[in-house]
């Protein structure tokens, strides 16, 4: 068994988005729920969250981008730049500490006080850009926790890996003229899923050709495709990329009873997902492994499917 | 959905008298495929493609030596020589329908845009065409592509529209295509949100099927239906 980490605040839960919105507290609060009742809770060690510091939200992003959310959230407007993205009052300091629960993470695995860990945290990261908000997300807690790596740490290489269901438009734009950051994403197919990215000859641009990989997924192929297409297109591409640390961008959106997508994907066809990266994550990077939380909608499923991901990184 | 709207306006155009050295620079410096002729009073007379200046080029199995001397005589001809005279041309009033029902048929890469007069107003290429079909679609922006069957009745568009609306969401392009099934529609929405959770619901509540675009593909494949 490892010692995971689990980092999670109520403060989470402040980040209030418009009724029937899917992005809801009580995904969250689903989640918790169900890893206190199945006795998972106490095998994980607990981690505390701190707001980031704004220099390490201005490592990603542009700095007009954070002072407009931040007024836009004081002015209590109803939304950031599309409907898509429901804000409340607090949605500003909550997003800060979602980043700053990553960089939290981070420190607890980089000093050996545990092996990997898991940010269950709220609002999303990976469809924010450089300058620009998406898909419920604000901050790039996954870019941001990158770049924290290298300049924090003195990190080299860091891989993400990207398995919600949608593209991660917004760390790829980030990291598409970079090869010290190798971003992989495996998603719905764009010209049926949001947000319409992530084809097969977007690869990254200029030094960062190469350092980009996408694979899209027909609608329907669900597990099957998942299972072909990890092993031929992910496990290669991180053999040869040899990451030091590897980051997950974790989204359960893509299970069956989903409404937010379309590919299909089943309790077995995550736990394979969970399995392949967790073997490429022990062998090239001495297990080094922080997953974030992204989207994952159906709240009937959700805590299951983070339960399972969560035992896979326990090794139990 | 008028040419003139699209169309590219910043033309680059050359002269009969023009030699097929710059023309070709032109063409190279600019990445650009056709050449609008025109003559002194700015009237078209011509075009000329990438494809005329290929062939007015030596053989490339010819000796470097022999290459070059061919090559060096054939730069110093005129555009004139080798143009297409009075091309195919479309006026500003033609649609993007039009247009692409026209390059289809005509086999063409390129049409020059021309007022009533025949002078030269913009030139419609593939790229434009491609250009504008992006946008129509709306897939230069982010969004959800929706399946929906829908029965072969008045209305049921209507009802789409008011779910769509309800939910307080735009839409980037509605496709519609006759379906594979008797009676029935498939429509595609183009909704600029993630969030289609709710209007998926509400759809399948109102009596719609949403359908798995792979199964219509695996529909498709050649014996399938007669199994």
């Amino acid at each position: 068994m490892k010692k995971t980490g689990f980092l999670y605040d109520d403060r989470y839960l402040k980040h209030i988005t418009f009724a029937g919105h899917p992005e809801s507290h009580h995904r969250l609060a689903a989640v918790i729920e169900e890893l206190r009742g199945n006795g998972l809770m106490e095998r994980l060690h607990v981690l505390q969250a701190q707001p980031a510091a704004q220099k390490w939200i201005e490592a990603v992003h542009n700095i007009h981008y954070i002072v407009r959310f931040e007024e836009a959230c004081l002015m209590g407007l109803p939304d950031f730049e599309h409907q898509d993205n429901s804000i409340c009052r607090e949605t500003y300091d909550i997003a800060l500490l979602a980043v700053g629960g990553v960089l939290q993470a981070i420190d607890a695995m980089m000093e050996g006080r545990v092996d990997n860990a898991f940010c269950a945290i709220r609002p999303p990261g990976h469809h924010a850009e450089y300058a620009k908000a998406m898909g419920f997300c604000y901050f790039n807690n996954v870019a941001v926790g990158a770049r924290y790596l290298q300049k924090h740490w003195g990190i080299e290489k860091v891989g993400i890996i990207d398995f919600d269901v949608h593209h991660g438009n917004g760390t790829q734009q980030i990291f598409e003229n970079d090869n010290s950051v190798f971003y992989y994403s495996i998603h719905e197919h764009p010209s049926f899923a949001f947000p319409g990215t992530g084809r097969e000859f977007e690869v990254g641009i200029a030094e960062g050709e190469g350092y980009t990989l996408n694979t899209p997924i027909l609608p329907g192929r669900g597990d099957m495709d998942y299972r072909k297409k990890l092993t031929t297109d992910m496990v290669p591409a991180f053999k040869k990329f040899q990451p030091d640390v590897v980051l997950l961008s974790a989204g359960f959106d893509g299970h069956c009873s989903d409404l937010m997508s379309g590919v299909n994907l089943t309790f077995e066809g995550y736990r394979f997902i969970n399995e392949t990266i967790l073997n490429l994550v022990n062998r090239y990077c001495g297990g080094r492994v922080i997953s974030v939380l992204e989207g994952g909608y159906n709240l009937e499923v959700l805590p299951g499917l983070v339960s399972d991901h969560i035992k896979m990184l326990l090794d139990i | 959905m008028f040419v003139s709207e699209t169309m590219a306006t910043e033309l680059i155009t050359v002269t009969p008298e023009t030699t097929l050295a710059v023309a070709k620079e032109l063409m190279q410096e600019k990445n650009i495929r056709h050449l609008p002729v025109i003559d002194g009073a700015e009237k078209l007379v011509g075009i000329i493609t990438d494809r005329d200046m290929r062939d007015a080029q030596p053989s490339s199995l010819l000796s470097d030596e022999d290459y070059q001397r061919t090559y060096d005589q054939v730069m110093h001809h005129t555009v004139g020589e080798i143009m297409t005279h009075d091309p195919l041309t479309i006026t500003v009033f033609y649609t993007l329908q039009d247009t692409l029902l026209v390059m289809g048929k005509r086999k063409v890469g390129a049409l020059p845009v021309v007022d009533e007069d025949g002078y030269l107003k913009g030139i419609m290429s593939t790229r434009d065409l491609l250009r504008s079909f992006v946008n129509i679609m709306g897939i230069g922006e982010p969004g959800t592509l929706l399946c929906i069957l829908a029965k072969e009745q008045p209305g049921q568009m209507k009802k789409i529209v008011d779910i769509v609306t309800e939910e307080n969401v735009s839409l980037g392009s509605v496709m519609v295509a006759k379906c594979w099934d008797e009676d029935k529609r498939a429509v595609f929405p183009y909704l600029m949100t993630v969030n289609v959770a709710r209007i998926k619901e509400k759809l399948v509540a109102q009596g719609f099927e949403l359908f798995d675009p792979m199964s219509w593909y695996l529909d498709q494949l050649p014996g399938k239906k007669e199994e």
